[in-house]
């Protein structure tokens, strides 16, 4: 507010243009006299022409100071989560083979896939780690998962090669595709010690004695 | 009359102008660090803040500093401002028992974010359970620490004032190996470890899994962290036939070592754990650690929205130092006691409680909240139940994320 004056006349000030007590009527303001309807328009009415004038001022002032402010960007719109970061994946048990697997060297499980937060999840694909194995699953990717709900997916994997699977895979893992609004991701879920002993106990009834 | 009006709304419409470009000049706010006065509570950082582990220490100590500033400016807990105080254990186990002592002995500690080494915290944490102390460690990971000597088979608790934000080399050295063998394509593997708590811990977990998958160790040998003349053991690596080296220690030895083992005709990559996922490590190994792998705790950081803001805070805070890889861990750490600190008071009728510190370790184990790195909150063991990992491969001179994985058993 530095350089601003006092708006009205308070006490023990005067306008500007109010002659003082020991000022000549006609002194030094007033060397010419008016001339022209704009002059005598002024002259008469010289507090509010003026009074106009400081509002031009101040709002040309004000809407230039306003135009060129300093601008806070606005906020960024708030992107959804990666899907990895809300997306559970976690072991429940051993299940029935599904009839059409019956009779080869399979071995079915359930996990339970659960999305905690923004937009639906997709699974397009279920993948694991191990040369002799291979992987399908009920349902079949890609299926969709809402926030806040999840489901079971029956897992079936397909031994195909006994030489090239872990006899005794400590951490083993699926690899999951995860699609939402944001990005699409491979990530890891190692399901923990449960899925681990149950894989190995599988594979060594499927194996057996082929194991190296 | 007329004129005093025309003068008087003048007045106002400038009161107005200025009012709004008052408005629209909001960037200067800097906030304010002090604290919600009443009592203070001291937070506790041991870490290593010189030698060769200090990028990682001092970005420990920042990210705790960050966390109790924050915590003050948002009165998180009504009537305590909350300090810390670091020490520093410079990776000694002698010197972080020390350290230890001088904490328990300052009534006003009530939590101790720290240490880095799992073998210097072995040495704090009696010390701690004995005086009922909360130890949050966001860097440890070795397993025993929480689960005892014999966790592979029967895993018991050893003091109910030790957790940690880390995940533990239980599920880092198999993850890795799992990686090195399925992904990497890697069968011939040369384990090198420094001896200590850490290294050798991380190394034996990730034999343990490459062997189960079917992968062979074509070579062992211990390097003492005191020197940086490798050659012997990089000769032995080329004549092994090794194509992947594992090496269970941190950034300062691994850097030299894997220029070494590159110098002498192995070029193979060099796998390692968290304690070498640091720009210190690429530095010291030069160019042609290109394709060297390193595990870490955690998801990476773009991945993560929360460890977003933390960046952003961390920069605005004006520290000189990296946060490095234990930044977000530290400040869920120092988070973690803050909260604790907030149950006790609230359950106290807003005051600190005489038995303070029993109280804040009690209420830990409840602990759960939204951190920088996801999800935290404590498992049985005092163990971070987010247990996420990372690998990451140097390219272009920097370590950048290939895979992430997350432990669901």
């Amino acid at each position: 507010m530095s350089g601003i004056g006092p708006l009205e006349p308070g006490e023990g000030t005067h306008a500007w243009d109010t002659p003082g007590p020991d000022t000549h009527p006609e002194g030094p303001l007033r060397t010419r006299p008016a001339h022209g309807p704009i002059a005598r328009f002024h002259e008469r009415h010289r507090r509010a022409s003026l009074a106009a004038l400081a509002l031009i001022l101040l709002l040309a002032g004000g809407s230039y100071l306003y135009a060129t402010r300093r601008h806070t960007p606005p906020p960024a719109p708030s992107l959804p989560p990666y899907p990895s970061q809300v997306t559970d994946i976690s072991y429940l048990d051993a299940v029935a083979t599904p009839p059409r697997d019956a009779g080869t060297r399979s071995f079915s499980f359930a996990v339970l896939v659960g999305v905690r937060s923004g937009p639906p999840v997709t699974v397009t694909r279920i993948a694991q780690p191990y040369a002799g194995l291979s992987v399908t699953s009920e349902p079949r990717p890609p299926f969709r998962t809402k926030a806040g709900t999840a489901h079971n997916v029956a897992i079936t994997m397909h031994i195909k090669e006994c030489g090239k699977v872990p006899a005794s895979a400590g951490l083993p893992f699926l690899d999951v595709t995860l699609r939402n609004a944001r990005a699409i991701q491979v990530h890891s879920f190692i399901l923990g010690p449960r899925y681990a002993q149950a894989l190995s106990q599988a594979l060594q009834v499927a194996c057996g004695n082929d194991f190296r | 009359m007329r004129q005093r009006s025309l003068i008087a709304i003048t007045a106002a419409l400038a009161a107005g102008a200025l009012t709004l470009t008052a408005c629209g000049s909001r960037g200067g706010d800097k906030g304010s660090d002090s604290g919600s006065g009443g009592t203070t509570v001291i937070i506790g950082v041991d870490a290593p803040l010189t030698g060769d582990l200090s990028a990682l220490g001092l970005g420990i100590k920042n990210s705790v500093d960050l966390a109790a500033k924050t915590a003050n400016k948002q009165q998180t807990v009504k009537g305590i401002t909350f300090k810390v105080q670091a020490f520093d254990d410079q990776a000694q186990p002698s010197s972080g028992q020390q350290n230890a002592v001088k904490f328990v002995a300052d009534k006003n500690v009530l939590g101790v974010v720290g240490p880095l080494n799992s073998s210097v915290s072995e040495s704090m944490q009696k010390v701690f359970d004995d005086a009922k102390l909360v130890q949050v460690s966001p860097a440890n990971t070795g397993p025993s620490l929480s689960q005892g000597p014999d966790w592979r088979t029967k895993k018991v608790r050893q003091y109910k004032s030790y957790f940690r934000t880390a995940t533990t080399d239980a599920i880092q050295g198999p993850f890795a190996a799992q990686y090195v063998y399925n992904d990497a394509k890697k069968t011939k593997v040369f384990v090198i470890d420094d001896k200590k708590t850490y290294g050798a811990g991380l190394a034996g977990t990730f034999t343990d899994e490459f062997k189960k998958l079917g992968g062979k160790v074509v070579g062992t040998e211990h390097i003492d962290p005191d020197t940086k003349d490798f050659s012997a053991v990089a000769t032995k690596v080329k004549k092994s036939g090794a194509d992947v080296v594992y090496y269970g220690g941190e950034y300062p030895q691994a850097g030299p070592l894997s220029k070494q083992i590159k110098a002498a005709g192995a070029k193979i990559p060099l796998v390692g754990g968290d304690g070498i996922n640091d720009a210190d490590f690429v530095k010291l190994a030069g160019p042609d650690s290109t394709g060297d792998l390193a595990t870490s705790v955690g998801a990476p950081v773009e991945e993560l929205d929360s460890a977003k803001q933390f960046v952003a805070d961390y920069k605005a805070g004006g520290y000189k130092d990296e946060y490095s890889a234990y930044g977000g861990y530290s400040y869920d750490s120092a988070w973690a006691i803050i909260e604790a600190v907030k149950k006790v008071v609230e359950d106290n009728d807003g005051k600190l409680p005489s038995d303070a510190r029993a109280k804040v370790t009690e209420a830990m184990q409840n602990v759960s909240f939204d951190g920088v790195t996801g999800k935290v909150s404590f498992d049985e063991f005092g163990d971070a139940t987010n247990k996420q990992l990372t690998v990451y491969r140097v390219e272009n001179g920097a370590f950048a994320p290939v895979k992430s994985g997350t432990f669901t058993g």
